[in-house]
């Protein structure tokens, strides 16, 4: 049967387009945004501000 | 800053105006309980039949039972730290605060370890699938699975990448539909509705009762694990999470019900239909012994609805393990336990993307070029060390900070007792690894003890002391 | 203690720093794989002239799921008869248990000294 000749190319053909969509924005991104701004995540300031601890 | 709304799809309630990029803040318990029982509901439908190879089908279910004690005891002192500790990278940031940086820095790489490997086996074991659909539907060549394989993991880290609630709700549904697959397996066969094809009593008579004796109980110890390997990822959702202290613990422990009951049906309805040397041998026998059992049943309505459950049990388990992989690998990150360009994450998806990017590689590496018996252990070790670091986490979480000093989500009871218990058990778990895999497990301890030595003399130079600690904690007892 | 300000680190070192952790993860997997250290390997003690599915000590039932499985006694015969070997010195197992520890102990230790400096840096000194 040659349908699953056709499977195995179209998921070689999709795994290659989600990888290329993935490459591709992370390049605009990285090019567009700031370093600082893309890494100014930090842990645990949400929990300061929300939740009560006696310090 | 108090009128700062932490739910705003908007604003991320990091700053002012919003300037900060961090983690949203978008999902409830429900979704919680889809990433850890998604993650783990995989190991019911491949991987812990090894158990029954290595000690028979009654040490399958000793095991199962056990290392269910140990995992209740892992989800009951892990919901206990997590309420409190709230922070992508889970147990990472717990060993940060609780014991310190080394034992952070190992405990981030068990993490990254256990869940890109369980993501690897679970592409080899859907790249299976669709060669075993291949033949059933007439193909007569030989499948490449690779393709496949590639595809699992590219799309599920194309959906981790695009953001994290489409991801999650994908797991809801896609565990949901699995976990019913296993309730209506048992109803159809164990003979409640019509006539049963349970032979428990025949297939399990004589020599195939204990083949190996008790040693054999303790071999099986090492792949019962599999049965909820996985369970304790819910806390890397912490930081997505919208009211973490109350849905972290409700998921957690809705979570570890959900798999007992998994498991033991699963054992229940497998031993009473395929002979045990058949069950046991994942590689040769039966890679996935749900839907072999399916098989047995004649049914052609079970045979679709197990094959797509174990579809989608590989797909929820490895799209899980892509978003708390990640989430850990991130986190080391933004601390620079890590190169800190892993911390980054995407002004519009809100994922940490780097991390999910650099996994891709990695999982493809072990999914390509090891077998599945040799991932599987690779992912039990990394889990078993994290699961023995837990009590001694725990114990000095309470001496730390007795229960008094700060406020907790949840408490979880009879303490140390969990702690105890839990210890012996990864003791026990320990022997039996090294009953048949001693030379991973050197190999493996031995590369945890390299790195550590790594981090300590290199990498530790560049993380900033005081401020990794970001918990708004009182100065522990003691220093 | 002083406020540890730390270094910031190269694009280059960054890189170097991935390399050396991807190498030596790839390493502590497939080494014992290459050496053919891994262990977990079954085999065939006693092999069987000529099968049967009385040879092979399979009763009736048993067979009867071998058969709608898809085996004959033959196909099934390494299957059914490979056992792992459990049989361990105590020299290894005393090694095992030395490696885990000394891993813990070390790992802790270390963990305590740097956790101190984090400790007195966040809250001070007493």
């Amino acid at each position: 049967m040659e349908t699953w000749n056709y499977i195995e190319y179209a998921a070689w053909g999709l795994s290659a387009l989600f990888g290329l969509y993935m490459v591709i924005d992370w390049f605009k991104i990285d090019t567009t945004y700031s370093e600082d701004v893309l890494t100014s995540s930090r842990e645990g300031e949400l929990e300061a501000m929300t939740e009560q601890h006696k310090v | 800053m108090a009128e700062v709304d932490i739910t705003s799809k908007t604003m991320d309630g990091m700053g002012p105006h919003g300037t900060k990029v961090g983690l949203l803040r978008v999902l409830g318990p429900a979704h919680v309980w889809a990433l850890g029982v998604g993650i783990v509901l995989v190991g019911e439908y491949m991987g812990w039949n090894f158990a029954v190879g290595k000690g028979g089908a009654y040490a399958a279910l000793i095991a199962c039972w056990f290392a269910g004690i140990l995992y209740t005891c892992v989800a009951m002192i892990d919901s206990e730290v997590t309420s409190t500790v709230a922070a992508a990278g889970g147990q990472y940031t717990q060993a940060k605060h609780i014991v310190g940086p080394l034992m952070a820095f190992n405990v981030g790489l068990y993490l990254v370890f256990a869940y890109t490997m369980l993501e690897a086996a679970n592409a080899i074991t859907a790249g299976y699938l669709f060669s075993v659909v291949a033949t059933m539907s007439g193909y007569e060549g030989t499948l490449d699975q690779r393709p496949f394989i590639i595809l699992v993991i590219m799309f599920l880290a194309w959906l981790n990448y695009r953001g994290v609630l489409a991801t999650l709700t994908f797991n809801l549904v896609i565990t949901a539909i699995a976990f019913v697959a296993i309730l209506v397996l048992f109803v159809s066969t164990s003979g409640l509705v019509g006539a049963g094809i349970m032979q428990h009593a025949a297939l399990m008579e004589g020599a195939a009762s204990l083949p190996y004796g008790w040693i054999g109980v303790l071999a099986a110890m090492h792949f019962g694990l599999w049965y909820y390997l996985g369970i304790e990822g819910t806390t890397q959702a912490a930081e997505e999470v919208r009211s973490p202290a109350r849905a972290l613990p409700f998921g957690t422990l809705a979570g570890i019900m959900t798999l007992l009951i998994a498991a033991t049906l699963t054992w229940y309805i497998c031993s009473g239909v395929l002979p045990w040397e058949f069950l046991g041998d994942g590689v040769n026998g039966s890679v996935a012994p749900l839907f072999d059992t399916a098989r047995l049943s004649g049914s052609n309505g079970l045979i679709w609805l197990l094959g797509f459950g174990t579809l989608f049990a590989t797909l929820a388990s490895a799209n899980g393990c892509i978003n708390d992989a990640s989430r850990a690998w991130f986190a080391m990150g933004r601390d620079k336990y890590l190169p800190g360009w892993f911390g980054a994450v995407h002004p519009k998806y809100r994922t940490p993307y780097r991390a999910i990017i650099f996994l891709v590689p990695i999982a493809l590496i072990f999914a390509l070029g090891a077998p599945l018996d040799q991932v599987i252990t690779f992912s039990i070790l990394s889990g078993l060390l994290e699961y023995t670091f837990m009590p001694l986490n725990i114990i000095m979480f309470r001496k730390k900070w007795p229960l008094n000093t700060i406020k907790r989500g949840y408490e979880h009871p009879f303490h140390p007792l969990p702690a105890i218990v839990l210890l012996s058990l990864c003791g026990i778990t320990f022997f039996a690894v090294f009953l048949g895999y001693g030379t991973q497990l050197v190999a493996m301890i031995g590369f945890y003890i390299v790195v550590s030595l790594w981090f300590h003399f290199w990498r530790y130079r560049f993380v900033n002391r005081g401020a990794q600690f970001t918990m708004p904690w009182p100065k522990p007892q003691g220093y | 203690m002083a406020h540890y300000s730390p270094p910031t680190q190269s694009k280059v070192s960054q890189l170097i720093d991935v390399v050396v952790l991807v190498a030596l993860t790839v390493g502590a997997l497939f080494v014992p794989l290459w050496l053919g250290m891994a262990g977990s390997s079954k085999s065939v003690a006693a092999p069987v002239e000529n099968p049967t599915w009385e040879t092979l000590g399979q009763n009736a039932t048993q067979a009867a799921q071998y058969e709608a499985l898809g085996y004959t006694p033959a196909s099934a015969h390494d299957l059914i008869l490979a056992r792992f070997d459990y049989s361990f010195t105590t020299g290894a197992l005393l090694l095992m248990v030395a490696v885990i520890v000394l891993y813990y102990v070390l790992m802790l230790r270390f963990s305590e000294i740097e956790y101190r400096e984090v400790i007195s840096e966040k809250f001070g000194e007493k």
